[in-house]
């Protein structure tokens, strides 16, 4: 589980592209047996992932994701964490 | 047969025997797409060797031998086909589960240059230059040095409008394209296709799968993505979304960025001006008509 003191890294090994204010994302792979996924991500979905810059903690991002939704503490703590925990599990971001 | 040249996807591959070389036989289904001028798009130099990987090369990708039995995927060997990498040479290393006494090759090829080399150990005289899984393999590069995509998809051209119906074993791809062969148009393939973008059109073609092959190509007015259906209905899909839905049924080697980011570009740029859409169907003949009746996708939503 992930805490709010860490601070998440974008992976190296997936590209990213912009198409509006989605984005995809695609690991890359090294055997054909891996490629299985395609991850797009929208929304709040989104907004974390460009929080994401190696810099910023789980803690800021929460605060800036209830200022930019205006929304409460504890639906953005839930958000995030578990955004940030999918994407370790999916190889694409690390703490 | 010594030297030959062949039309597949508008590209123009001529295959050469070395001198001392192995005599090269073209597989029947490439039989009607053998050119007789001399011109070519990329020069294939087929030599015999031992096929040893040069030294320094690293090895970035490669597939097990999968065969299915009853509706399972059972892995044969963990070494079948393997794609390795050093300076801006790519080396793909395989071996011919269908062709007796060709027991392995190294196509050797650049982004940068128009003449590949392929390298055959083989115990008989004659070699197929194209046998599987090479073919596909060396097309699939084709594709990534052009910004093309190679996608698991049917294809048919009614009255001068292409329909492309994607999606991966057993979504209906097939049978889709009896359909619409039912209803008279022309299947440009039932199972996989190579989308081009040339002269700021966009075209998709055929590759030679079966036997009777011919080269073929339509300009599509839409890009369906196949699911079972209780009843046909459509669902647009634009941006991010029709992108992603897409290359998710695209032949893909995601070994490098640089392939991923080139497959991102040219699909982004056909998802723009090609309307893209979920098509939940039943298998009857009535697809056509409603296919027909929604083909501005866009304009449904």
């Amino acid at each position: 589980m992930v805490t709010l003191n860490q601070i998440p890294v974008q992976s190296a090994s997936v590209v990213t592209r912009k198409t509006g204010d989605e984005y995809i994302l695609v690991p890359v792979a090294g055997n054909i047996a891996d490629m299985d996924s395609i991850y797009t991500l929208n929304g709040t979905g989104a907004f974390i992932w460009e929080q994401i810059d190696g810099k910023t903690d789980l803690e800021e991002i929460i605060k800036r994701l209830t200022d930019e939704y205006q929304t409460d503490r504890k639906t953005a703590e839930d958000d995030v964490k578990g955004f940030i925990e999918a994407m370790i599990k999916a190889g694409m971001v690390t703490v | 047969m010594e030297n030959f040249c062949l039309n597949i996807a508008g590209y123009r591959l001529r295959f050469e025997g070395a001198p001392g070389g192995p005599l090269l036989f073209p597989a029947q289904r490439f039989s009607k797409s053998i050119l007789t001028d001399d011109g070519y798009d990329y020069l294939i130099r087929v030599n015999e060797g031992e096929c040893v990987m040069p030294a320094g090369s690293e090895r970035v990708f490669n597939a097990p031998l999968v065969e299915e039995r009853d509706g399972e995927a059972l892995i044969k060997s963990h070494e079948f086909w393997s794609i390795h990498k050093e300076g801006d040479m790519i080396y793909i290393k395989t071996i011919f589960p269908h062709n007796p006494g060709m027991n392995s090759g190294i196509l050797s090829l650049s982004r940068n240059s128009k003449e590949w080399n392929l390298e055959i150990s083989s115990s008989v005289t004659g070699a197929d230059p194209l046998a599987w899984p090479l073919d596909g393999l060396l097309l699939y590069y084709l594709t990534v040095f052009n910004g093309d995509i190679m996608i698991h998809a049917s294809g048919v051209d009614y009255n001068g409008k292409g329909f492309i119906f994607s999606g991966v074993s057993g979504k209906g791809k097939t049978t889709m394209a009896r359909l619409w062969e039912e209803a008279g148009a022309e299947v440009i393939h039932d199972d996989r296709l190579i989308i081009r973008r040339r002269a700021g059109d966009i075209f998709f073609y055929n590759t030679p799968v079966y036997d009777d092959d011919e080269p073929r190509s339509a300009k599509p007015a839409g890009i369906f993505l196949l699911e079972h259906g209780r009843q046909n209905m459509i669902v647009p899909l634009e941006g991010s979304r029709a992108v992603s839905n897409v290359m998710a049924n695209c032949i893909q080697h995601n070994w490098s960025s640089e392939i991923i980011s080139g497959l991102m570009d040219s699909l982004s740029e056909v998802c723009g001006k090609i309307p893209v859409a979920r098509l939940y169907f039943r298998p009857a003949g009535e697809i056509v008509e409603f296919i027909l009746g929604n083909a501005k996708i866009r304009q449904t939503h």
